[in-house]
């Protein structure tokens, strides 16, 4: 099917006024700041504002024109040019489904819950009669043990209870190599050939049967699409900060997604899953090419989707963003510190496709996508430097009128220059969410009610207002040792709404309020009352630790809920597929380690050994003298005396592990640490037999 | 079946043979079996059968020799029962565990677990059962094709290429003593 007409001239019209509108607010803002500089005396560090500001405002309008432009796509009930708007939906019933891998990478994920999210949506599948067209592959690069027995284990419970031999897959690749993309690669590799289609998932995602089915359909009626992207909202959130994401990716997310896809509309994004990929194409011509820097450690791409995208886009796919297809759900991160977590993965990535940006034969569609991506982090130095030159080109002429016997005159021209610039970013600013809020306004009732959708609305605005600056910093200091080369140490692991500890906050967000203090006695000696423009940056900072801890909190969050603030549609009437999810997050950790359980437990053994043993060689040689040694320093010293890494080897070595087995049940305890007595007794009760293997 | 008039034992092998009864009842119970009286029963001939062999040779450790006993009697009946003859016994211990599972012979009839003769109907399912742990390999060549990354690459093999940290720090030495000598300059004539 070949797209509409006046397809072309339709992209060529709206990337244009796009950019036009984009570059015409972009220089008028500029020339505000030129004119409020009229008549005075100008510092280096005002000339360096002059040089951050357009940098700065571009985003500013970018976000602005992308959000009236969802905004009109809204108005008038959608684009018809979309590709999801096509004459192929009237027969879409008819469109035969071709074979389809649902590819979920994990790494260190929460097992109950991925494996939850496989069962709902194996039964939502089996619920529209096409479950044949779809197999499962759970792709594991978890480096920890645990993880990996327990996910093996998941495997077999999912097959067991679904009756899903044969069509739900497990494969632990024994060499992570590359990520997430070397994980989804390495499944096109080795099975992509047995399918058409793939449509990659993240280990918190889910989407609904008649969805998948959808996207195959869509994309066997459209054999020019290479990617279709849906837009997945985030749902399941407990804890306060979870919930404010939530309910602005509802708000807004789906504002921007339209305006993104208007001014796209072929070349669109791809966010990494929630999508469906044409397989052949994708190994053709998509897997990422080496960065062309010194380091050979640094040429993998690590954010790879973007690149995918321009990658498919430049093999003549398209690239689609179904911005309004239901049934794709992700959850977020559950608070400031996971946040922040995941940012600086993704800044050093993002800052890895300036080499993209001015790469040859890269569609603009693609271009706008990587110059957004690399301004969200890069954005945060320049406003931090232009908050410092502004401040001390203030101070500056605050100086020169105060000493000077003849103080220049500001002049009435000069300060209505300032204010309406002032203004007019505000209404840059806000727009957006004003739109966003008015677009969602008609189904005010799935999101509490008019009052309770406006008071959510401001509270997320008051929280976004008091959150940006502690960003700024933080994305500061990525960009800048993402530039240098270091590597930052985290201090959580925390991935549930199990909420923070004070002590972390304050470890992690205190030296902040320290900064919000001085910062603010600094200012105010300097610049005195001009230094409360100043002041919702610094109560930021200050508040910092507080608010890190307090949006932390699942009761807060669900308090809130409770009172109708900060609610999502799905939350009044939540899908089946999203159903026992919730349950699963508040599993307690397991009272002794999983891994040894395959040393121990016949059955658990047997699904590993079934596991590896697809590669595992099963002669009867000798054990090299290290792993010997590794064999005896296991039985003697106990599970602990392992370190992550050898557990891993010793459980890639089926015999190790058989011989393990019989040598762990058959030694005398005094040859034994004693903590394997205690595993023995506790083999016959372990969790994963009863969650999994054997669940009552 | 063992019986209950047993010769006296030293308490250091009363000991022993406690170890190697626990030791041998935790085996059992990861099997899962749910009916404890066959556990008991197991556990008592094999201990049994162990006892008698310790008499032959008191220098073996009973603890070893029960387990070994267990495990023997595990892979014969599971070889037994699949017909497996010809697979390693780590490869019949495997597949045996997983048949069982499937099978959930453990749970519906506890106790068949190492009878012998296994019931014919039994001994089938535990044949039946077959384990697809992932598809056959259709393997795809995936290689990243050439990119060219425009004007950005020959710049940066221009100074990323080439940098030196060493002559970096030179002429920042450099120009900060040349600014520094002409700010002295110029503080001193205006």
């Amino acid at each position: 099917m070949s797209a509409p007409p006046y397809f072309e001239s339709v992209a060529l019209a709206r990337r244009t006024v796009f950019a036009g509108a984009s570059i015409f607010l972009t220089v008028s803002g500029f020339a505000l700041m030129v004119n409020s500089y009229s008549g005075q005396k100008m510092s280096g560090w005002d000339y360096l504002v002059l040089v951050l500001f357009p940098l700065l405002f571009s985003q500013i309008a970018i976000g602005f024109v992308l959000a009236l432009f969802g905004f009109i796509d809204w108005l008038r009930g959608g684009d018809p040019f979309h590709v999801m708007r096509r004459p192929w939906r009237n027969r879409e019933a008819s469109i035969p489904l071709a074979a389809t891998a649902i590819v979920i990478p994990v790494f260190n994920e929460e097992v109950a819950r991925v494996s939850q999210a496989i069962a709902n949506m194996w039964r939502s599948l089996e619920k529209t009669g096409q479950i044949e067209h779809f197999d499962f592959y759970v792709c594991s690069d978890s480096n920890d043990a645990d993880h990996w027995i327990e996910e093996e284990c998941a495997w077999m419970f999912l097959c067991q209870k679904l009756n899903a031999f044969g069509k739900i897959f497990y494969r632990k690749r024994r060499h992570p190599l590359n990520g997430k993309s070397g994980n989804v690669a390495d499944f096109c590799r080795r099975w992509g050939k047995r399918y058409r289609y793939m449509i990659v998932l993240d280990a918190d995602s889910i989407m609904i049967g008649p969805t998948l089915v959808r996207l195959v359909r869509a994309m066997e009626a459209n054999p020019e699409v290479g990617i279709l992207q849906t837009q997945p909202h985030m749902v399941l959130g407990r804890s306060l900060f979870r919930r404010v994401l939530q309910f602005s990716s509802h708000v807004y997310g789906g504002l921007f997604s339209r305006g993104c896809s208007m001014a796209q509309m072929s070349s669109g994004s791809y966010w990494g899953h929630n999508a469906i990929i044409r397989v052949a194409p994708f190994i053709e011509h998509c897997d990422l090419p080496f960065l062309p820097v010194p380091n050979p450690g640094k040429r993998h791409v690590l954010s790879h989707d973007t690149v995918e995208a321009a990658l498919m886009r430049r093999a003549g796919y398209e690239v689609w963003i179904a911005y309004d297809e239901p049934g794709s759900f992700e959850e977020g991160p559950p608070n400031l510190s996971d946040m922040l977590k995941r940012d600086r993965r993704w800044c050093a990535g993002n800052l890895q496709h300036f080499w993209f940006l001015f790469g040859r034969h890269i569609e603009m569609g693609n271009r706008l996508q990587i110059w957004i991506g690399l301004m969200a982090y890069l954005c945060s130095p320049l406003w931090l430097a232009f908050l410092v030159a502004g401040s001390i080109g203030a101070y500056d002429r605050l100086r020169f009128l105060t000493l000077s016997a003849d103080p220049e005159d500001l002049g009435a021209a000069t300060v209505s220059h300032a204010m309406t610039l002032f203004v007019s970013t505000l209404v840059l600013l806000f727009t957006p969410r004003i739109l966003g809020f008015l677009t969602v306004l008609p189904r005010a009732r799935q999101y509490g009610g008019f009052f309770r959708l406006l008071l959510s609305t401001v509270l997320e605005n008051v929280l976004s207002i008091l959150l940006a600056p502690v960003l700024m910093i933080f994305h500061t200091l990525f960009v800048l040792m993402t530039l240098l080369g270091l590597q930052i140490k985290w201090t959580t692991q925390n991935r549930t709404d199990t909420g923070l500890t004070l002590s972390h906050c304050l470890t992690l967000y205190g030296w902040l309020s320290g900064l919000g203090l001085f910062a603010q006695w600094l200012t105010f000696f300097y610049l005195g009352s001009e230094c409360l423009w100043l002041m919702p940056i610094f109560i930021g900072w200050i508040l910092a630790p507080l608010l890190a801890w307090v949006t932390s909190w699942s009761h807060f969050g669900m308090t809130l809920k409770s009172w109708g603030l900060f609610v999502s549609p799905e939350e009044s009437k939540l899908p089946p597929e999203l159903k026992d999810l919730e349950e699963t997050e508040s599993s307690s950790p397991p009272s002794s380690p999983l891994w040894i359980q395959a040393l121990l437990c016949p059955y658990v053994q047997a699904v590993h050994l079934s596991m590896v043993r697809q590669r595992s060689s099963s002669n009867d040689d000798m054990p090299s003298p290290s792993f010997t040694k590794l064999r005896e320093r296991l039985l003697r010293g106990g599970p602990q005396a392992l370190n992550p890494k050898e557990k891993l080897r010793l459980l890639w070595d089926a015999e190790t592990v058989f011989w393990l087995h019989q040598e762990l049940w058959a030694r005398p305890a005094r040859e034994l640490h004693p903590s394997w007595l205690q595993g023995q007794a506790e083999s016959g009760k372990n969790r994963l037999l009863f969650d999994y293997l054997i669940p009552q | 079946m063992a019986s209950i008039d047993q010769p006296p034992v030293s308490s250091e092998n009363q000991k022993a043979w406690n170890e190697a009864y626990e030791r041998l009842v935790h085996f059992l119970d990861a099997f899962a079996l749910g009916d404890h009286v066959q556990v008991s029963r197991l556990a008592l001939h094999l201990l049994d059968q162990a006892q008698q062999l310790h008499r032959k040779d008191s220098s073996l450790n009973p603890t070893t020799l029960t387990m070994e006993q267990a495990q023997k009697l595990v892979s014969n009946w599971l070889a037994t029962n699949l017909v497996e003859a010809d697979r390693s016994s780590s490869e019949i211990l495997a597949r045996g565990y997983i048949a069982l599972l499937l099978s959930r012979m453990f749970l519906t009839s506890p106790t068949s677990f190492l009878a012998s003769p296994l019931p014919e109907d039994l001994r089938q399912s535990l044949r039946q059962t077959l384990l697809v742990t992932g598809p056959d390999l259709n393997i795809s060549s995936m290689t990243s094709r050439h990119f060219d990354y425009g004007p950005m690459l020959g710049l940066a093999r221009q100074t990323w290429h080439r940098f030196d940290l060493k002559s970096a720090l030179l002429a920042i030495l450099f120009w900060a003593g040349v600014y520094g000598v002409l700010y002295a300059c110029l503080s001193n004539f205006l």
